[in-house]
């Protein structure tokens, strides 16, 4: 189907799109992936599209001082090929996950956090890693953390007048491992179930867990599972085979999948299917994601050395 | 990635101006703010090899290279495009010099229906030209952006993935990026955002060109044939010096006004079965002797197509008569572009022949009996249909037992 009409605007600086969004309906396009599909179904008639891709600013993808930020602009598939991607490695195990190369050549990585579709990859990967974003407004600047930002199904705390000029990830400090994985009915299609981790392994014994769940509530469910973790490191300790230290954490994952999958399910997955999933994928990507922090740190420790 | 200019508030029942770069030759347009980039190309710039399947990103038929990057065209507006470098499965290679992915989906079988095959091209071209070290068993996931309705997903891995082991060290360029012409299709049946929308670049005026200008791509149509005529080279000197009586001899066509500067306008009709064709133009005479000539003209059908072709026409003695020696070169753009590329060739072909008895008629004092009859292209496909006929009954007649069961062959 055809987009209905609307007015049309692609303003040059971040002042001006404000302006054009105080007008009654109008709605920011970057790289419109999930935006136009929602126009051709006739699910949204904004009156009008302002367009940022003529903000110069918007483009830009810079390390700081402890992260990367990256502009309103800037399309997934700029981010997989920039080298300061390395500093954000779960950013970018996530990315290929998103949709198929056709899509993250135009789709933005602010674009997918402002949609804020359940089943979304970016949106958990951002509360996975406290990411936090940048939103102006008329009256001014103000920062929200990722995990504050989304408040429903496609429901975030941005207002109609304003616009995210960019998303801040921290960057991976020297123990941290990651683990990220989905099941989709096909690659590229929206997730059933997904998992996103960030583990440190500062003190392997007492590692820090952080997984966020998608695709199995309204919004990415996270979860701080440090206690989970170390239990399951009790019996075997950090030298476990990761298959071991999976077995140990089953039933952790199992309990997890009951208390964050609160979906009626669909057609493609009941609720007790998804929580199956979560079941599956935690255990395997936690342990994985251990396995990955110890290596890491242990090979800080032989440099210092 | 190019930046794209910046665009003043247009109201939804107003066309945004956008000027972007399609197979190599830059394109002004005028579209409504909400025409996709797939049905532009499609409807404005007569590029139908994009195809469009689901218009909502999931099917993946739309797919195309911008900026290098295989996108859906359908998932973006026309406008946006500002500035952007796009190469559509046009752009990929030519009939007689494919691209190695085109080539090898032929060869493997990977077309079935052919519908996905544009997609499908697009999105391994990018993959390939990103990704030279790509494994086969990787195919199967990085091509499931396109979808193939046949299921013959197999014969695409194996054509992509030979494509791959043969091209590590980079693969091949797009072959057709050139300077050519792109009109638009006729508006029937094509979507209410294109009905709204103008190109404009490329129209041609009904005030007679200042100069007509030939695309520098290959042609449509190439034909160069030659006739031997009866009638020596004085006589067809005759005919040639005579315009009107020239014209008269080409099947369906007729000189309505004579312009001055060796410009005329005029029409030329053709009929081939269901398809009716009416081409208003302009014919100039750069060149007009007595024993050769050389013709630009450039027409417009009734139903969007155009035409561009340029002529050279040579007479020279041979024994008593006249070697007659014509060379075009004709350029098809839009719904007629769409004829069968041999059949359109034939049909030229055979419209020559005819023009060359007509011309041999008129020097002999005759008034051509082709000219009085227009349009004549009716007989002109039966005739090439004749010849088709034909050899395909020569190429059965060659293989045996053939004939004797089929009586009716034998005539």
């Amino acid at each position: 189907m055809k987009a209905a009409p609307f007015a049309y605007v692609r303003p040059g600086s971040v002042t001006e799109v404000l302006s054009e969004l105080s007008r009654d309906g109008a709605k920011v396009i970057a790289g419109g992936q999930s935006l136009v599909p929602v126009l051709a179904m006739r699910l949204a008639q904004p009156t009008t599209l302002v367009d940022i891709n003529a903000v110069e600013e918007l483009h830009t993808l810079r390390t700081e001082l402890s992260g990367v930020r990256l502009g309103a602009a800037v399309r997934q598939r700029t981010a997989q090929r920039d080298p300061a991607i390395a500093e954000v490695p779960l950013l970018g195990m996530a990315l290929p996950w998103i949709g198929h190369r056709e899509i993250r050549s135009r789709g933005t990585i602010c674009g997918s956090l402002a949609h804020a579709d359940p089943a979304a990859e970016l949106p958990a990967v951002a509360i996975c890693l406290e990411a936090t974003l940048t939103i102006a407004s008329p009256k001014g600047e103000r920062t929200v953390d990722a995990v504050d930002f989304f408040t429903a199904a496609m429901t975030t705390t941005v207002q109609p007048e304003e616009l995210i000029t960019s998303v801040y990830f921290p960057r991976a400090t020297e123990t941290q491992g990651f683990g990220f994985a989905e099941i989709a009915r096909r690659h590229g299609d929206f997730a059933l179930a997904g998992v996103a981790i960030r583990v440190d392994a500062k003190d392997r014994m007492r590692p820090s867990a952080r997984i966020t769940c998608f695709g199995i509530s309204d919004i990415p469910r996270v979860r701080d599972v440090s206690e989970q973790l170390s239990d399951a490191l009790s019996k075997d300790g950090p030298d476990a085979p990761e298959a071991r230290l999976r077995t140990a954490l089953a039933a952790a994952a199992e309990e997890l999948a009951a208390d964050v999958v609160d979906t009626g399910g669909d057609d493609h997955g009941s609720q007790a299917y998804r929580r199956q999933l979560i079941t599956a994928l935690a255990s395997r990507e936690l342990a994985r994601a251990y396995a990955k922090a110890v290596r890491a740190s242990s090979h800080t420790d032989e440099e210092k050395a | 990635m190019s930046t794209p200019r910046t665009v003043s508030h247009t109201g939804h029942d107003d066309l945004v101006a956008v000027e972007f770069t399609v197979n190599g030759t830059t394109v002004s347009l005028k579209v409504p703010a909400r025409m996709t980039l797939s049905d532009a190309l499609r409807d404005n710039l007569g590029l139908t090899g994009t195809h469009i399947g689901c218009e909502h990103g999931v099917c993946g038929m739309c797919t195309i290279l911008i900026d290098g990057d295989a996108s859906r065209a359908c998932l973006l507006f026309a406008c946006q495009l500002d500035g952007a470098q796009i190469t559509t499965v046009e752009g990929l290679g030519k009939p007689d010099d494919l691209h190695p992915l085109q080539e090898s989906f032929g060869r493997h079988h990977g077309l079935q229906c052919g519908f996905c095959t544009p997609g499908f091209l697009m999105s391994s071209y990018d993959l390939l030209d990103h990704e030279p070290d790509i494994r086969r068993e990787d195919l199967p996931e990085e091509l499931s952006g396109v979808i193939c309705r046949c299921t013959g997903y197999r014969n695409i891995i194996d054509a992509v993935d030979d494509v791959a082991t043969n091209h590590r060290d980079g693969l091949p360029g797009p072959k057709n990026c050139g300077q050519r012409t792109l009109t638009g299709r006729s508006p029937v049946g094509s979507t209410a955002a294109a009905d709204e929308s103008t190109a404009a670049s490329d129209t041609v005026q009904d005030s007679a060109p200042e100069k007509i200008s030939m695309p520098s791509g290959e042609p449509t149509i190439a034909i160069d044939v030659t006739t031997l005529l009866e009638s020596p080279p004085q006589d067809v000197a005759r005919v040639f010096a005579n315009i009107q009586l020239l014209a008269r001899c080409l099947p369906g066509a007729e000189l309505t006004e004579e312009l001055g500067g060796n410009w005329y306008r005029g029409r030329a009709r053709v009929a081939l079965g269901p398809i009716k064709l009416s081409f208003n133009g302009f014919a100039h005479l750069l060149e007009h002797k007595s024993d050769r000539m050389h013709v630009l003209g450039q027409a417009k059908d009734t139903g969007g197509g155009r035409a561009q072709a340029e002529i050279h026409l040579l007479a020279v003695p041979e024994g008593t008569g006249t070697r007659l020696q014509a060379e075009a070169r004709v350029y098809l753009v839009g719904r007629i572009a769409g004829f069968g590329r041999s059949l359109a060739g034939d049909v030229s072909r055979r419209m020559f022949e005819d023009f060359a008895k007509a011309v041999d008629q008129a020097a002999r004092g005759e008034e051509p009996e082709v000219g009085s009859k227009p349009p004549s292209a009716f007989g002109i496909l039966v005739g090439a249909m004749r010849d088709r006929i034909r050899s395909v009954r020569d190429l059965r007649r060659k293989a045996p037992g053939r004939q004797a069961n089929n009586p009716h062959e034998e005539r």
